[in-house]
């Protein structure tokens, strides 16, 4: 419970946000590139626009994951100690697979999306030369190797501490009748990622390996339905699992703004054990416009996709809004982005749900409905999370200060971001598919509004970047030292 | 009309779910005892946790028997003039056994690819999104529908597939009962 982190953790938790926040701005500028050329405001190739949109998934993904890693690390680290090496491992294989990824965009043009959907590498490799698929495909399981060797040490870590990963998701206060509480929500939500993610990066791994082999052999192949299973469940898993990660920051933030305890009782450890084996469970809401998958697989998808917002919506929001309910709380950048993120995720999560019926997805699956409702949760989610806990980084560990500027710029993100994910809403109503480079003149309206929604997101990006770089200077990176209070 | 549901149902719980924090942002400048708050809070979840199992399952009732999967599938067994189209997505062009249909025909697309996955997505002359599959190398995906207006529909690939995806659509006429479409 007292544990301190390790002075090399902070430096490498600092590394993390720094490469976070830079890559989001660039993240940021290519999705407004994109916009800007499906909106015929700049006109680029279509074969830019697809290697634009290769990175964009790609970054944007890792560094969600990336961001959200830092934040599990931090917290985690007050309650169980924890071999820094293992985080500056992750992060060196992190940086290595990112570039790895972007040789293979842009210096050798693959171009074949982030879910690169087998047989599409072993295809584009045929026409366009194998160097850019092998470059993607080994840099992304270098990316996965990384994780999973963190996930591996944390599972062993939460194993001596607290006895187990069961242990640790509270199942002997669930089902041994246990009284109390569970351990720390920090280690419920490691132990939920660790059993998720893991098996996310397995199922990665194989359908990596097994395109990779395809690609030098292409007499050894896989069945396309199975990859599409495996490359969903990597993809949706290791996905979610970035805001499972990011969301440590609210439980311990929010209570320690508050100064009221938030603790893991056995409707939370529940919740988390629900959300630990849905997750695993609602990937096949991917493949609902794959009829040749068994229809009961299929009506999991569904149901199960309804039944994973139960945790959030009654759970972990509830939780917010109730620990912060006539609180007195002290509102600066990190309580406010924290209690914005957990609105951000709820509101994803409404169009999410909605695009899971199958007889929607019928008529809304792969077009901009998509994107509206996961970018709604991870821009208005994860990130503003990840935002938060930067300020909240300098503030405790540094002396940085809410100022004017940081309710300007929260607004402005917030306000801006509805537009945007507003557009893709709107656009996906109207049918316009996503992953197109360029656009009917019916749906240019959108990609409009989206385009300039997304020049005033990168602004506020900007301008937060640029307060936590400003801050960092005054971060002490020595011990021994003081943190701060956060609750002013 | 799915499309309008889920536009309109959107809003709806978004801005239900905005009001909720506005209320207690609100309520965040005043003070409270916890454990009371608590106690208050965990009975309004109950309702609340009731409520949306309600709303789950009422959407479930109305829509699992609707599935595009079988239910078409059995109406159209009730049709002996079914026509069957062979349907294949192959980087960037859809190549099909039959492309002029009429105002009534019950068709089933028996869809697949030969070379990478396509997304075969059926668009009315409205440009709205009317049914769609998946176009998967080594399987077959059928999907029914039954053209109830005449014009000019289009198919839009609806899977990524590469630099000339957004290429790769094919105009299909559906004439009038009379003979001609309505162009």
């Amino acid at each position: 419970m007292n544990e301190v982190i390790h002075p090399l953790a902070r430096k490498a938790v600092i590394w993390h946000l720094a490469v976070t926040a830079l890559v989001l701005i660039l993240m940021m500028i290519f999705g407004v590139i994109m916009l800007m050329n499906q909106g015929g405001m700049i006109s680029i190739t279509p074969q830019w626009f697809y290697k634009i949109m290769t990175a964009h998934g790609t970054g944007m993904v890792g560094i969600a994951a990336l961001g959200g890693t830092a934040i599990l690390w931090y917290f985690l680290s007050k309650y169980v100690k924890l071999n820094p090496v293992i985080l500056i491992a992750n992060f060196v294989l992190f940086l290595t697979g990112v570039t790895m990824v972007l040789i293979a965009v842009f210096v050798f043009d693959f171009s074949d999306g982030w879910t690169f959907l087998y047989p599409l590498p072993a295809q584009s490799a045929k026409l366009y030369g194998a160097a850019g698929a092998e470059f993607f495909l080994s840099g992304m399981l270098i990316l996965g190797m990384g994780f999973l060797l963190l996930y591996m040490y944390l599972a062993a870590r939460l194993t001596a501490v607290y006895g187990g990963l069961g242990k640790a998701l509270g199942w002997d206060i669930i089902f041994r009748g246990k009284k109390g509480y569970g351990p720390p929500a920090a280690v419920v939500a490691t132990a939920m990622v660790i059993i998720t993610n893991s098996t996310a990066l397995l199922a990665g791994a194989t359908v990596l390996t097994a395109s990779l082999v395809n690609i030098i052999n292409p007499a050894i192949t896989i069945d396309p339905l199975l990859a599409k299973h495996l490359t969903y469940v990597f993809g949706h898993i290791f996905a979610n699992c970035t805001i499972y990660m990011a969301v440590i920051a609210v439980y311990e933030v929010l209570s320690e703004y508050t100064k009221r305890p938030w603790k893991a009782n056995k409707v939370f450890l529940i919740a988390w054990n629900c959300s630990t084996l849905f997750t695993l469970m609602i990937y096949t809401h991917h493949l609902l416009m794959d009829f040749a998958v068994p229809k009961w697989m299929l009506i999991i998808g569904q149901v199960f996709s309804y039944a994973n917002g139960l945790p959030v919506m009654v759970v972990t929001a509830y939780g917010a809004m109730m620990i912060v309910y006539r609180s007195r709380m002290k509102w600066d950048f990190a309580s406010s982005l924290f209690f914005l993120s957990m609105f951000g995720w709820v509101a994803g999560a409404i169009p999410a749900i909605i695009d899971a019926t199958i007889v929607v997805n019928h008529v809304m699956h792969n077009t901009k409905w998509v994107p509206g409702h996961f970018h709604t949760y991870m821009g208005m989610g994860v990130v503003a999370m990840i935002i938060g806990f930067m300020y909240y980084f300098n503030k405790t560990e540094g002396n940085q200060r809410h100022r004017g500027i940081d309710t300007f710029t929260i607004a402005l993100y917030f306000a801006f971001f509805t537009g945007l994910v507003g557009s893709f809403l709107y656009a996906g109503g109207i049918s316009a598919p996503r992953r197109w480079a360029e656009h009917l003149p019916q749906w240019v309206l959108s990609d409009q509004v989206g385009a300039v929604s997304g020049i005033f997101i990168v602004l506020a990006a900007i301008i937060f970047t640029a307060r936590f770089f400003a801050g960092l200077r005054n971060v002490h990176t020595k011990v021994p030292y003081n943190k701060n209070s956060a609750a002013g | 009309m799915y499309q309008l549901i889920a536009m309109y149902a959107t809003v709806f719980f978004v801005f239900l779910l905005a009001l909720a924090f506005a209320f207690v942002y609100g309520e965040s400048k005043r003070s409270g005892e916890y454990s009371a708050i608590q106690k208050k809070g965990y009975k309004i979840r109950k309702f609340y946790f009731l409520g949306l199992i309600a709303i789950m399952a009422f959407a479930s009732v109305m829509t699992l028997g609707r599935l595009p999967y079988d239910s078409n599938q059995a109406e159209a067994e009730g049709f002996s003039e079914t026509k069957v189209v062979k349907v294949t997505g192959i980087q960037y062009a859809w190549e099909m056994s039959e492309e002029r249909f009429k105002v009534g025909d019950q068709v089933q697309f028996d869809v697949t690819s030969s070379d990478v996955t396509h997304g075969f997505g059926l668009y009315n002359e409205k440009m709205e999104l009317v049914a769609q599959t998946q176009a998967m190398p080594e399987y077959t995906n059928t999907v029914f529908y039954t053209f109830i207006e005449p014009g000019t529909y289009q198919i839009l690939c609806l899977e990524y597939c590469s630099t000339g995806h957004h290429v790769m659509v094919k105009e299909i006429v559906v004439e009038s009962e009379g003979g001609a479409s309505d162009e």
